[in-house]
């Protein structure tokens, strides 16, 4: 109890307010060195250092006061704040379709604590009722907090419960699936999920956010509504991820699950299909495919869930003077797996050639995806890929180097007893994970400067 | 818990409502005093440093190419209470889309809210400390940025990030030419990020350039202490040339912008945004102290006649159709002959009538110069529904505009209003009508509060329109993003070691040096005040006279395109009024020969005005010649003859001659007979 009296608050400071009697959401008269100031004493955050008071003026400004510079503390008044985001009733109207949304965590199932900085979760249908009242318009949601964990500490245990989870919920009768994520790993959550769940006869559709809820310039609400879209009543049952097209706030691309990736720390635009294009635009309620190779909605519950997953499985990023011992070190380890980050078409260099001999004795399965992210691994044309060929690694043609590691280990989670099958998993696309063709603009990364792209940006939203 | 506002009322609660209106210039100190005029400022000044606040773009380069657009939305957030603030939802109403030009030399992907902020520009919290210290403030010992919510699209975050510096300082406020000697208070000291530059806003698309956002600004913030219209320009001038005195502020155009808070008793504050030059400030205060006064005489008309406000279903977000006094005007006007509405029925528009119980007249009771009450109705349809194409509205008030009678009684009819009710016909898209009906709605309630809050736009000729609701102190919010930074004592020691001369020791300096207090406050503000500086001269009598000749030959020189003139040629000519080998008279004379002739060595341009060893021969001769010319003139009185005689000799003498001397040699050589 006394720790919430001063929380956040470590000495000097501590001892600071213990003296003279004061604790957080005292509102306070401080006689200082550098003058008089009076606020409520805030909490502190953890992570900042231990020497200063936060005092939130009536101005609404916070301001730090460093525990030498006071002469005195004076209480003058209390009031603590208790923060709550108001609810409101989600609406349900029959007439409409009724999706799922699971909540995980991340920036879009949280907001923030405007007093303390914490960011607090958020993600009850009133909570988003409260702030997206537009969903109402689109369908009914019902929603379950499965996790409450930021994008970087989604594992293999999450992943089996929302596999589980999303398959009860299909077979339930829902129209859709919505899953709000953190944003840095969903492209693996994407991925996995489109191992796990095959043949889905709904959307299941990963939204995120690349600026919290709290942030009028926020893309959550674009993204919860456009994903609410693909959901109740979009035509592409498929796990796929939905998220802003360009930064300017017009459309939202579904991208296959199996083929996106996060390329960028903070644009809102990070989400890109790699080596193809995506699915569909989104805008203003239409889905629109741009494509016709996709899984249509259908009204039957034929779900088929393989929840499993190894976790003795890693990618290991190839760079030039690699030592042969990272290799060993990973089987005495005991990993059952290995998708290599190759050079170039699919490369590494020949000090390692004996671990990976070895490694394949032992019964470690190694495939060769591509860190160049665009193209297929292709080892014919040079001898060195001939000679790695040889050595048992096994080619993954134009999977993305996070998606072969999520599905190697569901397929070995899947056959734990039999190499063979895993091979024959992981050659074989199952979910577009690894395409015959590469069209001409399933690589486009644009260059900035130059004449064309300059007269381009002149005619489009960037 | 809620932040406790500031209290945003005038302390007086008695509007001076007998209080006739009159013109900037007519009115006291006293008469201020009675109508319960209370200013304060806030004034942002841009600070001279190489980059932006929270990225390393380059500051203050103004650009008007266009690499690429963004087209962004703002979505008002709820604030802490759960509410959604009046000035947030206004402007989500509006439904804007906002589009940022942008220019790669002057803009990153931080501007644009697509990377998070970098650390903070230590130069600009130097700088800014720098500011606080001579505002004598308090200085913070731990900077927290936080975030400041702005829906109006002026920055692309949806948030200003701003820190606060410094606190409760004060600093002497004296001018002598309008009995101004006591402290002016600062409350707070701030620094922040720039806005955008808007560069059009029409219907519902506005555009701003992005060159501009994330410049380093301090943001000052006195007390409500300005008891007159001219109490607020002195005011932002001294703010200004405190800021200045450190050096290391921009300056010209855009530099430096103040917003102004105003009320009167009855009222509460209004802010007046964005005000370019000090200049425009009396007029705009006055007008809009009178605005307020007018908008208390309808509240208290509107209770003599004992009329209840417009009951208003669930706050803000109410929708018309559930309101009796609103209706859809289009099937009464299908005869209408008034091209506006004629072509917005063609249009397949919306038209709709509002009824406003107990309003009638009022729509056309005066509220600025040129303006009545029904401008403060337009001006919210215009901003919220995002009306452009005037007209967009009539109202009865002026009926013999517009419809005609048959269908002004028809709509009256229809909506069940009699003579003591006021009717608006306003007409555009059918959602934008709906929101205009609204906000109609809305603005007639609050004429029974008085003066509602609201941010206002200074047109140049003294009035202002609304420009947002003002918003409420639940807007500020930690910025997650940026850590806390600790002010070290070291950059405060270094800030106290190198302090520039503040304003009010500068004039008593000047005081010191012989000038009057006036004298040295006007010349401390001047453009010229380092030019006399540096020509330091060395006696009072000096001193006085190169003040006022600087003052009164330099704007006359620059109006003319000039250039504003070193301390280098003029030296001589000080040093020569101080030896008195140019007579003081002859300093502004000599003066312009200087300026006007740069390609001339002082030496010879001065060897004009040096007094010679024959003056007193030249006086002889020049009064002797106008003795002679006199001799027509005796029919003239004494004075006239005299002045007469002074303006033809003094200006082959000036300077050189004592005047004195020029005036006893007259008398002897004009009024000698007569004195025999």
């Amino acid at each position: 109890m006394s720790k919430d009296l001063y929380k956040g608050y470590r000495d000097p400071c501590l001892s600071l307010l213990k003296r003279h009697d004061v604790t957080v959401w005292c509102e306070l008269e401080a006689q200082t060195s550098r003058g008089e100031f009076h606020g409520l004493l805030l909490p502190r955050s953890e992570t900042a250092d231990p020497y200063h008071l936060v005092l939130k003026l009536d101005s609404g400004y916070n301001i730090g006061i460093r525990h030498d510079t006071v002469q005195n503390l004076k209480k003058v008044g209390y009031r603590e704040a208790n923060y709550k985001i108001p609810e409101q009733e989600f609406p349900r109207d029959p007439e409409k379709p009724t999706v799922r949304l699971f909540g995980t965590g991340g920036t879009i199932a949280s907001r923030l604590d405007y007093r303390t900085g914490a960011v607090i979760p958020a993600f009850s249908p009133g909570e988003l009722y409260g702030s997206v009242p537009e969903l109402a318009d689109i369908c009914n949601l019902d929603t379950e907090k499965l996790f409450g964990v930021f994008s970087e500490n989604m594992g293999p245990e999450q992943y089996l419960i929302l596999a589980e989870r999303i398959g009860e919920a299909i077979r339930e009768g829902y129209d859709g699936i919505m899953i709000g994520h953190g944003t840095d790993t969903m492209h693996h959550t994407s991925a996995v999920l489109s191992f796990m769940i095959q043949n889905t006869p709904v959307p299941i559709v990963m939204v995120g956010s690349q600026r919290s809820s709290d942030r009028p310039s926020s893309d959550a609400a674009q993204n919860l509504i456009n994903a609410a879209h693909a959901a109740s009543h979009g035509p592409i049952a498929e796990v796929v991820v939905c998220m802003f097209g360009p930064t300017s706030d017009r459309y939202n691309l579904l991208h296959r699950g199996t083929r996106v990736r996060k390329m960028h720390s903070s644009y809102r635009s990070t989400f890109r299909t790699l080596g193809d294009i995506p699915l569909a635009t989104i805008e203003d309620g239409f889905v629109n495919p741009i494509r016709e190779d996709f899984a249509p909605r259908r009204s039957d519950r034929d779900v088929l869930v393989q929840a499993a997953f190894e976790e003795k499985v890693t990618i290991v990023y190839y760079y030039p003077g690699m030592q042969p011992d990272v290799i060993d070190a990973l089987a005495e380890k005991g990993y059952k797996g290995i998708v290599i980050a190759g050079t170039g078409l699919g490369h590494v260099n020949r000090k390692i050639y004996p671990a990976l001999e070895r490694a394949n004795a032992a019964g470690v399965q190694v495939y060769m995806t591509l860190q160049t992210m665009w193209g297929f691994v292709q080892m014919y044309v040079y001898e060195t890929g001939r000679e790695i060929l040889e050595l048992g690694v096994v080619p993954l043609a134009n999977m993305i180097p996070d998606v072969a590691y999520v599905k190697l280990g569901w397929a070995l989670g899947v056959h734990p007893d039999d190499p063979e099958a895993v091979r024959r998993l992981m050659s074989t696309p199952i979910a577009g994970d690894m395409t015959d063709r590469e069209p001409h603009d399933g690589y486009l990364v644009l260059q900035g400067g130059v004449p064309e792209s300059a007269k381009f940006f002149t005619n489009v939203w960037k | 818990m809620s932040p406790r506002p500031p209290s945003d009322l005038n302390p007086r609660r008695d509007p001076a409502l007998d209080f006739p209106d009159r013109d900037l210039g007519e009115l006291s100190l006293e008469d201020y005093e009675q109508i319960g005029f209370l200013g304060g400022l806030e004034v942002h000044q841009q600070l001279d440093t190489r980059g932006k606040l929270f990225c390393r773009c380059p500051a203050g380069r103004r650009v008007t190419n266009v690499d690429a657009e963004v087209l962004r939305h703002m979505r008002p957030t709820l604030s802490e209470l759960g509410e959604y603030d009046a000035c947030a939802l206004m402007e989500f109403k509006t439904r804007k889309e906002i589009v940022y030009l942008l220019d790669r030399g002057t803009v990153c992907t931080y501007e644009i809210d697509d990377t998070p902020p970098f650390p903070i520009d230590l130069e600009a919290v130097k700088i800014g400390l720098e500011i606080g210290r001579l505002y004598g403030l308090n200085l913070a010992t731990e900077l927290h940025v936080m975030r400041k919510q702005y829906l109006d699209g002026s920055i692309p975050t949806g948030f200003q990030r701003t820190g606060m510096l410094g606190l409760t300082g004060e600093i002497p406020f004296r001018v002598p030419s309008l009995g101004i000697d006591r402290p002016l208070r600062i409350r707070q000291v701030s620094i922040e990020e720039d806005s955008c530059r808007e560069v059009s806003d029409l219907g519902h698309r506005i555009t701003f350039r992005t060159d501009r956002l994330g410049t380093p600004l301090t943001e000052v913030v006195t007390e409500p202490d300005l008891r007159t219209p001219f109490e607020v320009q002195a005011a932002g001038r001294l703010i200004a040339q405190v800021a200045r005195a450190t050096g290391k502020v921009k300056r010209g155009a855009g530099a430096a912008r103040q917003d102004v808070n105003i009320s009167v008793a009855g009222s509460r504050r209004i802010e007046l945004k964005g005000v370019g030059h000090h200049r425009r400030l009396p007029l705009l205060t006055h007008i809009e102290a009178f605005r307020q006064l007018n908008l208390l005489r309808i509240r208290e008309e509107l209770r003599n006649r004992g009329i209840e406000p417009p009951s208003l279903p669930d706050g803000r977000a109410f929708s018309w159709t559930t309101s009796p006094l609103v209706i859809e005007a289009s099937g009464h006007l299908r005869r209408c002959e008034y091209a506006p509405i004629k072509d917005a029925i063609d249009r397949q528009e919306r038209v709709v009538a509002v009824r406003l119980p107990g309003f009638s007249g009022l729509l056309s009771h005066r509220t600025q110069p040129g303006i009545t009450f029904a401008r403060e109705f337009s001006e919210r349809v215009r901003v919220i529904a995002c009306l452009t194409d005037r007209p967009f509205m009539i109202h009865s008030d002026v009926r013999d505009y517009g419809l005609d009678p048959t269908q002004w009684r028809a709509i009256h009819s229809a909506l069940e209003a009699d003579n003591e009710d006021a009717v608006i016909v306003v007409w555009g898209p059918a959602s934008d009508a709906d929101t205009a009906a609204r906000e109609i709605l809305i603005r007639a309630s609050e004429a029974h509060e008085g003066v509602p809050s609201e941010t206002r736009q200074p047109y140049l000729d003294g009035t202002s329109g609304f420009e947002r609701m003002l918003p409420g102190p639940d807007r500020m919010y930690p910025d997650t993003d940026t850590p806390p930074l600790p002010i070290e004592d070291g950059w405060l020691a270094e800030i106290e070691s190198r302090l520039p001369e503040l304003p009010w020791d500068r004039e008593n300096r000047y005081v010191e040096m012989g000038l009057s207090l006036g004298e040295a406050v006007e010349l401390g503000a001047s453009r010229w005040a380092e030019l006399f500086d540096d020509l330091s001269p060395a006696n009072k009598k000096v001193a006085r006279r190169l003040a006022h000749a600087l003052r009164k030959r330099i704007p006359h020189h620059s109006r003319l395109g000039r250039e504003a003139p070193t301390a280098e040629p003029i030296v001589p000519l000080v040093r020569a009024l101080e030896d008195e080998s140019i007579r003081l008279e002859a300093t502004e004379a000599a003066l312009d020969a200087l300026i006007e002739h740069p390609e001339k060595s002082a030496v010879e341009v001065l060897a004009s005005f040096k007094v010679t060893k024959t003056v007193h021969e030249e006086v002889e001769r020049l009064c002797g010649r106008v003795a002679e010319s006199a001799k027509d003139l005796t029919d003239r009185s004494r004075d006239v003859l005299m002045r007469w005689a002074m303006g033809e000799v003094m200006p082959h003498l000036l300077g050189k001659a004592d005047p004195m001397e020029v005036r006893q040699r007259l008398e002897t050589v004009l009024f000698a007979e007569e004195a025999a």
